[in-house]
């Protein structure tokens, strides 16, 4: 009845279950943290719309949408002991059928132009960043295992990260096009959330994440085209 | 300690016992299939594309049911692609249209360029049906074993080995 072996079994046993346990609590202090991020500012600088080719051995050509934008928020309350990382990232959103332009439809096609990964201070090491940053990053954070002030972003004039384009290669002269933000917390251990859009107990729903409506503009000519020396 | 195996009803027990925690085993995983809808409600990260979120041998727990919106972008899904058998983890970067016919783009947080190198030949994206779960839960490390057991296989044999006689040792 007591041999070693049952012993041994009992141990890990009980070793396993205290972790879940304990992993469980960690967890579920995510729901009692109160969450209220606020985006004070979103909006276009710029957008234009130029013609390309999808890749340099691609012979079709595509208009792409390039959106400049500036982003100011608040997110510094998604930063607890076990928030991981934030994905932060701003999507275009555009009707395109048109019975979607009919409804308002705004969010038929989404595409992220933008995004980024902001670590907590205790995931620094795993970031993917040459030397000289990752020294810059963890200094900013030395002796702190949280830094809520990672969440407050001032963007200005930012390019977009990604090109977006439609499967109909057609982006020209789109209108009620919106800019949205949305942010995804990584947890170390628990339940991935993302920004809602309603309350949800503790946790606000994020405040004006919406750009104003703007429309793309016609194909900008004059620059691309002459650069390649293919004006059609 | 070797007892039982004169006792012929103690050692049909213990079969039974063995029987019995396989099926469970296999029962919970089942159950939970239905329950997410998922082929695969739970899977250990293989590779590095979406650090620093997930890394190797991370577990993921996956729920493929859309009961209040579609899926769209931002979730990290769980996705098949035809002819290869290794399911990716990578997030939704970019859907156009509604509906099962959506098209979906996806693209891992670490790497540079999207997925479209990785999809099947002709491939431009991947629709609802290729996806068998979104990610909603996250448990890091504990994944881990299975990494071992399959790049270890004499691992395996020594685990079931071990396994198989603690269960036959057993005595109640």
């Amino acid at each position: 009845m007591y041999s070693s072996l049952v012993r041994l079994q009992n141990t890990f046993g009980f070793f396993t279950t205290v972790i879940f346990v304990v992993a469980a609590l960690i967890a579920s202090t995510d729901f009692i943290t109160p969450r209220a991020p606020v985006v004070s500012t979103l909006k276009t600088n710029s957008v234009q719309v130029v013609r390309g080719r999808p890749h340099y051995y691609s012979s079709k050509k595509e208009e792409y949408a390039v959106i400049k934008f500036s982003l100011e928020a608040d997110l510094s309350s998604l930063f607890t002991w076990n928030t991981k990382q934030v994905f932060v990232y701003v999507t275009a959103e555009w009707p395109h059928t048109p019975s979607a332009i009919a409804a308002g439809n705004v969010t038929e096609n989404q595409a992220v132009i933008w995004d980024q990964i902001i670590t907590a201070p205790s995931s620094d090491h795993l970031a993917n960043l040459g030397p000289a940053a990752m020294k810059k990053l963890r200094k900013s954070a030395a002796g702190k295992s949280i830094d809520p002030s990672r969440g407050k972003l001032i963007i200005k004039n930012q390019k977009p990260k990604y090109q977006i384009t439609h499967p109909s290669s057609k982006i020209a002269e789109t209108d009620n096009v919106v800019l949205k933000l949305h942010y995804n917390v990584q947890p170390w251990v628990g339940l991935l959330t993302w920004n809602q859009e309603t309350d949800f107990f503790k946790w606000k729903k994020l405040k004006n994440g919406l750009s104003k409506k703007f429309a793309l503009p016609a194909i900008k000519t004059k620059k691309t085209e002459g650069q390649k020396g293919s004006s059609k | 300690m070797f007892s039982s195996i004169g006792n012929p009803r103690q050692a049909a027990a213990q079969l039974m016992n063995f029987g019995l925690i396989l099926s469970t085993a296999f029962m919970m995983w089942k159950g939970l299939s239905i329950i997410t809808d998922s082929p695969s409600p739970i899977v250990v990260v293989l590779s590095g594309s979406m650090e620093p979120a997930f890394q190797r041998g991370d577990l993921l727990l996956l729920w493929n049911r859309n009961i209040q919106a579609e899926t769209s972008v931002g979730e990290v899904v769980v996705y098949n692609v035809k002819d290869k058998d290794i399911p990716i983890v990578h997030r939704i970067v970019r859907k156009f249209g509604t509906g099962p016919n959506a098209k979906l783009l996806t693209k891992g947080d670490n790497n540079l360029s999207d997925d479209t190198e990785l999809y099947a030949k002709g491939q431009d994206f991947l629709v609802r049906k290729d996806i068998i779960g979104s990610v909603v839960g996250f448990i890091p490390y504990v994944g881990y074993i299975t990494i071992m057991l399959s790049e270890h296989p004499w691992l395996k044999t020594v685990m079931l080995g071990i396994m198989g006689l603690m269960v036959v040792l057993q005595r109640e």
